[in-house]
């Protein structure tokens, strides 16, 4: 047959991919042109002849068909885009009905997911905010690096970015030209303004050069110079970060060339920093001041900048264009050990990146249990998915029958898989949007109960968590939707049509009881996780660190007019504070102190009769002098012997009271009571030991070295500590119920007393409340994480084993009517789910042992293969599990054998 | 092809192709068939043009097509309407009829006084 362009035969099989637009136009001037050509030579025509007039009367044949495939290909285009967007609603319209349908299922799918990447989400804020996000408004941070010194003790490697401005100056003059150099003062909460009610803001000192490093600008007024920043006379200058700026100034431009007085200094404000910049560190700064006004006035003598002993500075370091790390470091390595004090050969200096906690070195407590909790949030994770799993399988098992329909009319595997995956894809974007809210949230909850100390910069959702969050729901969601969806989409078609929905269970129960093991041994973990940290908990809150925190306060004042501080008469008047604050109602007990409870050590040199040198190694000592009922006052209690007399105009004989550990340290196997001790000089005064107090805590709940503490009257001193120990704290004695009203008393007796004075109270327990916090944290964050795992758990096998029920009730009906008692179901349907739980506890176990050795220095007084934790997590699971398989098992047990045989 | 054809606009092809699809579904030969019988000749459509406009109206969603068998039992492609096809129909052949009206009017029409 004649026909311009045959198609070739085998274009057709492309039909099978796409349309085959070719061979379609093709066909249909094919069948014209037969048609037309048989009409003409049926009126008698000539073959040759009617072919030719039928291409005639057709007009350009190659033209025409060109177009017509253009015009059809634009169609087939278009189709198919139309088609693919009408079958995606269609199975997203399919998916919806089919999960309000099983508004349950659907639910506790969407909580699990939605709470097991919104944890993860959450752990992600915080762990980027921490490790991954350099500080905002500087640019190129990545060429910024941090100088450390690594240093090696006996005990270990340290690692520390202090330095002092002596160290500093040597590694400047090291480098050279080979990089920029800066040095500032990490922000310390300072008080601004004068007076009574004063304002907090963090007040950062940095050199000239911070800013320029850093290549911050300002984005009001200007940035201070180097010329004001001069370290013999700097200029009382300081610039604003904006937030600040717009917190306390409400971004009022004339706020450029007012006065801010910070700790009592008065500063003109030169300019405000771009929008972002808060600083270098994770703590935002909001204000800067010249470097030379961080230690001002600091002793006499030698300036602050060419004292060793005066350090505290950070260093920042922008290598030059072709300099060479390692050659840096070696320089700074050389310029630190020639400008230590003494022999300091086995210091290196070391680079950082420009995010501190990705310095060298031990990461701190909380950052610590940062990274186990982003772990934990993981398994979490991980149960969610076997979780969503679980209960999709058990969905796809009760639509086993509409499944085996639909491929029984044809419907293509792959689209049906499709279809099951819409699903989950549904599920998902729904997750997406709580598990968001939920990061959201728990971001902010995270780093206000981690790091609470901290100021953010920077809210805790940025494009990074978005997207963690988006990548985790949807690769769980694909994940938890694949697996059943291929399951399901292999069923043996002609079992699946004829039984009813009773089928398939066992191919089914192996996948589903393995994921029951999956859950069952990770929650046991993070549950003996949580277990652990309460009982760190428990240990460190039961530690006794001597004072009786709850109740005691102490009570002081401090002047704005520097002047005043320095006043001679304080002691003597602070005295007589303490008089008439025994008189007021509430107060139990009123004693004096030099230094207030765990804020340090000072100590004087002091000799005994056998150790005339004063090298006292082995421990630390601290000395404090006191009055009056101090002992009460504070909780301490007496061991032995006697203190000192509180008979007012007594006089007080030379004497001293000394902590237990003092005792045991100095006069070891010897009677304490009676020692000479001789401060200052092998030949002063001797002050015999009077009495043995209880050891109490200098500056840390947990202190692992002995401490050593003397006390010593303040009515009669020793000469060489008559300047130093003075009576400038009163330390209260206040039940904590009372102490609301108590407190406001003392404040108004000491403005009365003290003119122009500001009273300051601390209670104990307020000071040393930060120090539980990690471990608070830790037993609250993992305990949350664990409980949430349980519960995931035993959805898990309540689901896992309440549908092997559903599939099995023909099997219970058969046993029933067969005899089998209550008893026996309820023993076959417990024991198959327990069977699972049961391994998946020993899985746990081991687990829990082989992880153990993570989290063991985040542990107080316990260990991680502790065996009653262990135990008890085990046995409680084993429970929990006992509990979730006897509600489906006693459905089993009360299946009504007639309904159950006739049902199918 | 006979001498004294006009040319067809192509929206008056589109009418004529439409009005053949409002019998029924049919193949493009039977189409083409239809529009040389109803004009008896007066003029000649090329069978080209015809596909042209089948497809380009396709294109637009006025028609559909389908393969079927031919009355010769053959396979051949059929055009049917769609109800926006039957909706173009009504209005291109208002259209048309006023047209002609028009035309008509303007032929048998004497010059007026101005």
């Amino acid at each position: 047959m004649h026909y311009p362009s045959e198609t070739p035969r085998w274009r057709r099989y492309l039909r099978f991919f796409r349309p085959d637009v070719h061979g379609d136009v093709d066909e249909e001037l094919r069948f014209h042109f037969e048609s037309r050509i048989e009409e003409l030579i049926a009126q008698g025509m000539s073959a040759p002849d009617a072919r030719e007039r039928a291409v005639q009367e057709f007009g350009d044949v190659t033209s025409v068909r060109q177009g017509l495939v253009a015009i059809d290909n634009r169609l087939a285009r278009r189709r198919s885009r139309s088609e693919q967007i009408f079958e995606i609603l269609n199975d997203v319209r399919y998916a919806t009905r089919s999960l309000r349908r099983t508004p349950g299922v659907a639910l506790a799918i969407l909580a699990t997911l939605a709470l097991g990447v919104g944890a993860n989400a959450a752990m992600f804020t915080l762990l980027d905010s921490i490790f991954l996000r350099p500080p905002a408004g500087v640019i190129n941070p990545a060429g910024v690096r941090r100088v450390w010194a690594e240093r090696h003790y006996m005990s270990g490697t340290q690692f520390s970015q202090i330095l002092s401005y002596v160290q500093f100056d040597a590694i400047r003059t090291a480098l050279g030209d080979r990089a920029n150099v800066a040095v500032y003062r990490i922000a310390l909460q300072t008080r601004v303004g004068l007076g009574e009610n004063t304002g907090q803001a963090q007040v950062g000192y940095a050199s000239a050069e911070y800013f320029s490093l850093l290549d911050v600008r300002a984005s009001l007024g200007r940035l201070y110079s180097h010329d004001e920043d001069r370290l013999d006379a700097p200029s009382p200058v300081v610039v604003l970060s904006r937030a600040y700026w717009e917190r306390a100034f409400d971004a009022d431009p004339n706020a450029i060339g007012k006065s801010i007085i910070l700790g009592g200094t008065k500063y003109t404000i030169v300019g405000v920093a771009t929008k972002s910049f808060a600083g270098t560190e994770l703590n935002a700064t909001d204000i800067w001041a010249p470097l030379a006004f961080y230690a001002r006035g600091r002793g006499p003598g030698t300036p602050w900048w060419r004292n060793p002993a005066v350090n505290g500075l950070f260093m920042l370091v922008r290598p030059t264009a072709g300099a060479n790390d390692r050659e840096l470091e070696q320089r700074i390595t050389t310029a630190l050990r020639r400008s230590s004090v003494g022999s300091d050969s086995l210091t290196v200096g070391r680079f950082g990146s420009i995010i501190t906690s990705n310095g060298p070195g031990k990461k701190g407590q909380e950052e610590q249990i940062a990274v186990r909790l982003t772990g934990v949030a993981t398994i979490v994770l991980i149960i969610a998915c076997a979780n969503v799993v679980n209960l999709l399988l058990a969905r796809a098992v009760r639509r086993r029958r509409e499944i085996a329909v639909r491929l029984a009319l044809g419907i293509a595997r792959g689209r049906l898989i499709r279809l099951l995956l819409a699903e989950s894809a549904v599920l998902t974007v729904f997750a997406v949007a709580i598990a968001i809210a939920v990061a959201y949230w728990g971001g902010v909850l995270l780093r206000k109960l981690l790091l609470p100390d901290i100021h953010w910069a920077q809210s805790p959702l940025d494009w990074r968590v978005v997207l963690f969050a988006l990548v985790a729901a949807i690769g769980s969601g694909l994940i938890a939707g694949l697996i059943p969806a291929l399951q399901s989409a292999n069923p043996e078609l002609t079992s699946a049509l004829k039984i009813g929905t009773g089928s398939g269970v066992v191919q089914h129960s192996r996948l589903r009881a393995s994921l029951v093991v999956v859950q069952s041994a990770l929650s046991l973990l993070l549950l003996a996780g949580a277990l652990l940290f309460v009982r760190s908990l428990d240990n460190v809150r039961r530690l006794d660190i001597g004072f009786d925190a709850k109740s005691l306060v102490t009570a002081s004042v401090r002047f704005d007019d520097r002047t005043r501080a320095s006043d001679s008469t304080l002691p003597r008047r602070m005295t007589e504070l303490a008089e008439r604050l025994r008189h007021v109602n509430g107060i139990e007990r009123v004693g004096l102190m030099s230094m207030p409870p765990m804020s340090g050590f000072s100590t004087l040199s002091w000799y005994t009769d056998t150790d005339s040198s004063g090298a006292h190694r082995g421990f630390l000592m601290t000395a404090s002098g006191i009055s009056g009922e101090f002992f009460a006052a504070a909780g301490l209690s007496v061991l032995r012997g006697e203190i000192f007399s509180v008979t007012r105009g007594a006089p007080i004989p030379p004497s001293v009271v000394i902590s237990e550990s003092m005792a045991k340290t100095v006069w070891p196997g010897r009677n304490a009571i009676g020692q000479c001790i001789r401060f200052g000089s092998p030949t002063d005064t001797c002050y015999r030991v009077i009495g043995i107090v209880e050891n109490a805590r200098m500056g840390e709940i947990i202190e692992r070295e002995s401490i050593a503490q003397y006390y010593l009257p303040l009515d009669n001193l020793p000469t060489t500590a008559k300047r130093t120990l003075t009576a400038a704290y009163v330390a209260i004695r206040v039940a904590p119920e009372r102490y609301a009203r108590v407190s406001n008393e003392v404040r108004s007796l000491v403005r009365q007393h003290f003119v122009g004075g500001i009273p300051v109270l601390t209670r104990l327990s307020d000071y040393i409340d930060p120090q539980y916090r990690p471990w608070r944290l830790g037993a609250m964050l993992f305990t949350v994480f664990g409980i949430l795992a349980l519960v995931v758990a035993v959805i898990g096998i309540y689901s896992t084993v309440s549908y092997g029920v559903n599939q099995r009730v023909h099997e219970f009906g058969v046993r029933i009517a067969l005899g089998a008692t209550l008893g026996d179901v309820l023993r076959l349907v417990v024991g198959t789910g327990m069977r699972a739980v049961a391994v998946g506890v020993a899985s746990g176990i081991v687990l829990a042992l082989i992880a153990g050795r993570l989290v063991v220095s985040l542990l107080y007084g316990v260990q991680p293969r502790d065996p009653v934790v262990l135990g008890s997590v085990a046995l409680l699971l084993l429970a929990v599990g006992v509990l979730a398989t006897l509600a489906p098992a006693w459905r089993a047990a009360r299946v009504d054998p007639v309904t159950a045989l006739r049902s199918d | 092809m006979t001498t004294n054809s006009l040319d067809l606009l192509q929206g008056t092809l589109d009418v004529l192709v439409l009005r053949a699809l409002n019998w029924g579904p049919m193949h493009g030969y039977a189409v083409a068939r239809f529009i040389h019988h109803g004009s008896d000749g007066t003029f000649t459509v090329l069978d080209g043009a015809l596909y042209t406009s089948l497809h380009r109206m396709e294109e637009r969603g006025w028609v559909e097509s389908e393969w079927g068998i031919s009355e010769k039992g053959k396979r051949a492609k059929f055009y049917k309407l769609t109800t926006a096809g039957r909706r173009a129909f009504r209005s291109e052949t208002d259209g048309w009829n006023d047209y002609v009206a028009a035309v008509a009017r303007v032929m048998s029409a004497s010059p007026q006084p101005a």
